[in-house]
């Protein structure tokens, strides 16, 4: 599984995957195909509410920070491509609104949906995610503080990103991006569950920087 | 289903998936925006919907239902938009198969942006491709048309 | 036919009657009944319209802009009362193979005379008229004049009397001295096809259109001489739309121009057509190509070099002056497969009415197209009428009839007229390619640091590989391209042409083999330079040696191929491609670079008997490690007849020589090519473009020699000079984006 990203040493294991004991509880999640998005139940056995939450975090984390996400969250002005994030081609830019510039809006080419003939993804409302919202290179800490910070999540509360990361059809393109592209672990009802569970304990981050 | 190109009201009865660059060309017999690669690399096929910038062959014809295409047939009256006479000046065209879609995208940022820097230039047109290398005079002649003094070939 | 006073009309989008649709009614290309018809390339009416046929296709090098105001201008026509027919493909107009840079360098003379025919039996006519003598009369500006008496006649008023005349034996023809048509021709011309480009209205391939027209879409073996193992011909006959499904021909090997082979899906409109291919949910017998690797391949031709092959140029005795060298230079460079990617992907529409056939198609071979119709549907080829459309660019791709024939094919098969479409895909894997490279250059210097051998190895499949199926190394004709042609003042020199056998159709693509031998003659004599610590500039002279015919005895050579010519007509002239290094490098401010801090390259070329030379200047860039910020060409091609169409090539083919060495190739995998569309074969985009280019031709009476070829070679060398002057690395390989990772 390719996760460009840096982990808090904490979750590093149960969010690279598969399994291995986490250093501050000695539950071992159970293995899981790099396809497949552990379920809630599968967190129970983290007696610890904070350590649980971090432990839900980390899930979810292999959905956002899966380059498939991750792509349309640049720190820059450009978004990026393939599981090799690769720069954008052809080469597009941000533009005043998240939308890209004249003549080469997001939605010029990406429609509301995949086209498969012609290869090109697609869902209702492509465009990027606003700069604060940048994800490419940012630790896992620093984007669980930027999911729930009203300041950086377009105003959001914890309710409205539970509801955004279950239902919203941009981010239900991650598991049906089309043609051969290879799509983020599990189903958007998994992984809306996760959120959800991460909020209810708390919405504990991992702790900061810890590489 | 119904869609308004170049100004008149066309009625089509196709698959609403097809793209609208064969709706264009194949059914409506408008041959001016061509197909370069269909998968939205070239710019070749760029027309305006509801004046914004859309590659039509991968832009299904439902999208265009009840809004306002504009082709390359439908960029001025008498050929005589500004940038087809700066075009014409300048001598822009090799071979003219990626014009069409050059001026519906050059057409485009003037209209948004009536002075373009050098930059704006190259970002927005950046997907109109040329095989010919017709760039530069692109370049001059967006300035040209926006009447703004620069380099000319 | 009514003619406007629009000036230069457009032969091929008259609006009269039925041609709204596209169609042309054949009688509007018939000779003028009442009209002055001396040779196949000018009819004069009554009313005074001078039509001019275009005998060579349009693909944006400006020859419909150029060849017909040649014959007008030695014709003394005004452009306004001119209408350009484009010719249909046939063997009396000559050769019309729109390839090698030869319009004008190979038919000025050809049609200098037929506008002089005319010229003449105009004049005579009124002489005849005026009782005074032809001497004494000239013809200009649609006019033929008496000055002396101050009478003029229109050529129209002229054309009865005329058309009795006898025809000019071509020897007794007088041509008007050059200076007289470069007064009409360099004060600049119309670009004749211009508002249509711009209005949308030209037409291309296509853009014909008949009544029950099918589109063809095929879906080719992904390996050249593959075959269909099994396809589900009814999962495609159910998409909407979709009317037959039809296999193709099975490919033999010698290619030629035949079709690749596959199954067709042909339908009512272009999208159900691309609907049903995707359908057939096809598996192939790869055949005995499945083996192609670009990577295996490149370490063949490699160990190919690394040993001796056939000498096709010798002087001296190189083994020994290396031997006795104080230091050797030697470098090897790869320059894989480059396809042709014109933005139009090839395409024809055929139709079949009895023992009639009509072809539409953008070709640069029209005759060739008619040959390959007649051959595939077993017709005589006095049965087949080829028009040629407008060309949205051809680099040599629509020379290759191959897609003609597939549309003869279908139309016979389904009984209706049918357009092949080629996808982009379609036209990205299964092309003529550029022929992939490997090339060895080794230089044994003394102890003056003076170059005293070079020894040059190329391996690369020549062409004829295509047509004869066996061909496995480079010929004397293949290497008069950039090897035989170079002058070098060095005592011991040899080349050798080493093999490299056909695993793929490898066909040209504008400049073809120069392009290769270029890069890598033009990245050496910059490596010598850099080992030598010498400018490159005097390192590129020095090399040269000083301005000279220099001959083939100087040359190693018994014979060169010299592109067609005479070596009389256009020797190998060191002293004209000194002359464009010292100018381009003038222009560029060589000598300041140090100073400006600037980063320039510089390369040189013989090709196609012109001489181009070019600077490149790098800056490094934040973001995709270097940009090219400025860029000079200068070019002798001696007698120009489009000066502001030759500014553009220069211009374009710059651009395409910056595209070809930055993200030029195409690579093979098991016999597949591994690119598909544009995300991976690559070319330039607008901010490749230099912001500053330009563009220096050389004011010259020496024979008109090529240009839409002569642009590209240097360029991929200057880049990487350019390059190694900015980072310090050598780039020995195309594309060079990949070595730079952008």
């Amino acid at each position: 599984m390719r996760i460009e990203l840096v982990c808090g040493v904490a979750v590093a294991a149960a969010a690279c995957g598969n399994g291995a004991r986490t250093s501050t509880a000695p539950v071992e999640l159970r293995e899981v195909a790099d396809h497949e998005l552990r379920a809630v139940a599968d967190f129970d056995g983290i007696r610890d509410r904070d350590a649980r939450s971090r432990a839900l975090f980390a899930e979810a984390g292999r959905v956002l920070m899966h380059p498939r996400c991750v792509n349309c969250h640049p720190a820059g002005d450009i978004p990026h491509q393939r599981l090799a994030m690769e720069l954008h081609d052809p080469p597009v830019q941000r533009g005043p609104d998240d939308r890209g510039v004249v003549g080469m809006e997001c939605t010029g080419c990406h429609q509301d949906r995949n086209q498969e003939l012609t290869r090109v993804p697609g869902a209702p409302g492509w465009h990027l995610a606003p700069i604060e919202m940048a994800w490419v290179g940012k630790s896992a800490a620093h984007i669980c503080a930027q999911i729930q910070d009203p300041a950086r999540n377009g105003g959001k509360t914890l309710a409205e990103i539970v509801e955004h990361s279950a239902h919203d059809e941009l981010v239900a393109w991650g598991w049906a991006p089309g043609a051969d592209r290879e799509p983020v672990p599990g189903t958007q009802a998994e992984f809306g569950a996760l959120v959800a569970a991460w909020v209810a304990t708390g919405a504990a981050c991992p702790p900061p920087e810890e590489q | 289903m119904k869609i308004r190109v170049n100004g008149t009201e066309r009625t089509l009865d196709v698959d609403p998936e097809m793209p609208l660059l064969w709706a264009i060309r194949d059914v409506l017999g408008l041959t001016g925006t061509k197909y370069g690669c269909g998968e939205a690399l070239c710019g070749a096929c760029s027309v305006h919907l509801d004046g914004h910038v859309v590659r039509s062959c991968v832009t299904p014809v439902r999208r265009a239902e009840g809004k306002r295409v504009t082709t390359i047939e439908g960029l001025s009256a008498a050929g005589d938009h500004p940038l087809q006479r700066a075009w014409l000046e300048l001598r822009v065209p090799q071979c003219g198969f990626c014009q069409a879609g050059q001026l519906m995208t050059a057409a485009a940022l003037l209209e948004a942006t009536p002075a373009p820097t050098d930059d704006e230039i190259d970002a927005s047109m950046a997907g109109n491709l040329c095989r010919c290398g017709t760039y530069p005079r692109i370049r001059a002649a967006i300035k040209r048309a926006a009447g703004i003094k620069g380099d000319e070939p | 036919m009514t003619v406007t006073r629009r000036s230069f009309l457009i032969g091929l989008n008259l609006a009269v009657g039925g041609l709204a649709l596209g169609i042309y009614p054949r009688d509007a290309l018939a000779a003028e009944p009442a009209g002055l018809s001396p040779n196949v390339f000018v009819r004069i009416a009554p009313d005074g319209v001078v039509t001019i046929v275009c005998h060579r296709s349009e693909m944006g090098q400006g020859v419909r802009s150029s060849l017909p105001a040649l014959i007008a201008a030695e014709l003394g026509a005004s452009l306004d009362r001119v209408v350009v027919e484009q010719a249909l493909g046939d063997a009396k107009y000559g050769d019309q193979n729109t390839d090698g840079s030869s319009s004008v360098r190979e038919r000025i003379d050809d049609l200098r005379r037929a506008g002089a025919a005319a010229r003449q039996m105009l004049i005579t006519a009124a002489a005849k008229q005026w009782k005074v003598k032809p001497a004494t009369c000239a013809a200009a500006g649609h006019q033929v004049v008496h000055a002396a008496s101050a009478r003029a006649l229109d050529f129209g008023d002229l054309v009865a009397a005329a058309r009795k005349l006898a025809v000019p034996k071509p020897e007794s023809l007088e041509l008007r001295p050059m200076a007289e048509l470069r007064a009409v021709l360099h004060p600049t011309l119309p670009l004749l096809d211009g508002p249509a480009f711009v209005e949308g209205k030209a037409q291309f391939g296509a853009d014909v259109s008949l009544p029950g027209m099918l589109i063809a879409v095929i879906a080719r073996p992904p390996v050249v001489g593959g075959t269909v193992a099994k396809y589900d011909a009814d999962a495609a006959l159910k998409i909407p739309g979709v009317r037959h499904v039809i296999a193709m021909p099975e490919p033999v090997a010698p290619w030629l121009f035949k079709p690749w082979g596959g199954i067709a899906v042909v339908a009512e409109n272009t999208w159900a057509a691309m609907r049903g291919r995707a359908a057939l949910d096809l598996s192939w017998n790869d055949g005995d190509n499945a083996g192609y690797d670009s990577a295996a391949f490149d370490d063949e031709m490699l160990a190919s070099v690394r040993a001796p092959g056939t000498t096709r140029r010798q002087v001296g005795d190189v083994d020994a002056a290396m031997t006795a060298a104080a230091r050797i230079v030697e470098a090897e460079y790869l320059v894989p497969h480059l396809a042709h990617l014109s933005m139009e992907p090839p395409t024809a529409l055929v139709a079949i009415d009895g023992d009639q056939v009509e072809v539409w198609a953008p070709t640069q071979n029209p005759q060739g197209a008619r040959g390959e119709v007649a051959r595939t549907l077993g017709v005589a080829e006095d049965n087949v009428t080829v028009h040629v459309t407008l060309l949205g660019g051809g680099f040599g791709r629509k020379s290759k009839p191959d897609f003609v024939a597939e549309a003869a094919f279908l139309a016979r098969e389904t009984g209706a007229p049918v357009r092949v479409q080629w996808t982009r895909e379609d036209d990205v894997r299964h092309g003529y390619y550029n022929a992939v490279s490997a090339q060895r250059l080794r230089a044994g210097l003394d102890a003056d640091g003076k170059v005293t051998a070079w020894h040059h190895r190329t391996a690369f499949t020549p062409i004829g590989s295509t047509f004869d199926g066996v061909s496995d190394e480079p010929g004397d004709g293949d290497l008069q391209q950039g090897v035989l042609d170079l002058a070098l003042d060095v005592p011991n020199v040899r080349a050798e042409s080493c093999k490299a056998r056909a695993q793929v159709r490898v066909g040209w693509y504008r400049s073809v083999y120069n392009i290769f031998h270029a890069f890598s003659v033009g990245s050496f004599i910059d490596e010598l330079a850099a080992e030598r610590k010498v400018d490159p500039r005097d390192m590129w002279l020095e090399i040269i040696g000083p301005a000279r015919e220099v001959s083939l005895q100087e040359l190693g050579i018994a014979k060169l191929g010299n592109y067609g010519h005479t070596l009389d007509d256009h020797p190998v002239d060191a002293g004209r491609l000194r002359n464009v290094i010292e100018r381009v490098t003038a222009s560029a401010k060589w000598d300041e670079r140090a100073a400006s801090g600037r980063f320039l390259g510089l390369a040189a070329h013989r090709s196609f008997v012109a001489y181009t030379a070019v600077v490149i200047s790098v800056v490094a860039d934040p973001v995709r490690t270097f940009r090219i910020d400025e860029a000079w060409i200068s070019m002798d091609a001696g007698t120009i007849v489009n000066e502001e169409r030759v500014h553009s090539q220069l211009e374009g083919g710059l651009i395409m020589g910056i595209s070809n060495a930055l993200y030029g190739g195409v690579t093979m995998k098991q016999g597949r090519t591994v690119q598909s569309n544009f995300r991976d074969a690559r070319i330039a985009r607008i901010r490749d473009a230099p912001r500053r280019i330009h563009t220096d031709l050389v004011a010259s009476d020496a024979l008109a020699a090529g240009v839409g070829e002569p642009p590209v070679p240097p360029v991929g060398p200057a880049l990487a000079n350019a390059l190694f002057a900015l980072t310090g690395k050598r780039l020995r390989a195309i594309p060079l984006a990949k070595a730079l990772g952008i």
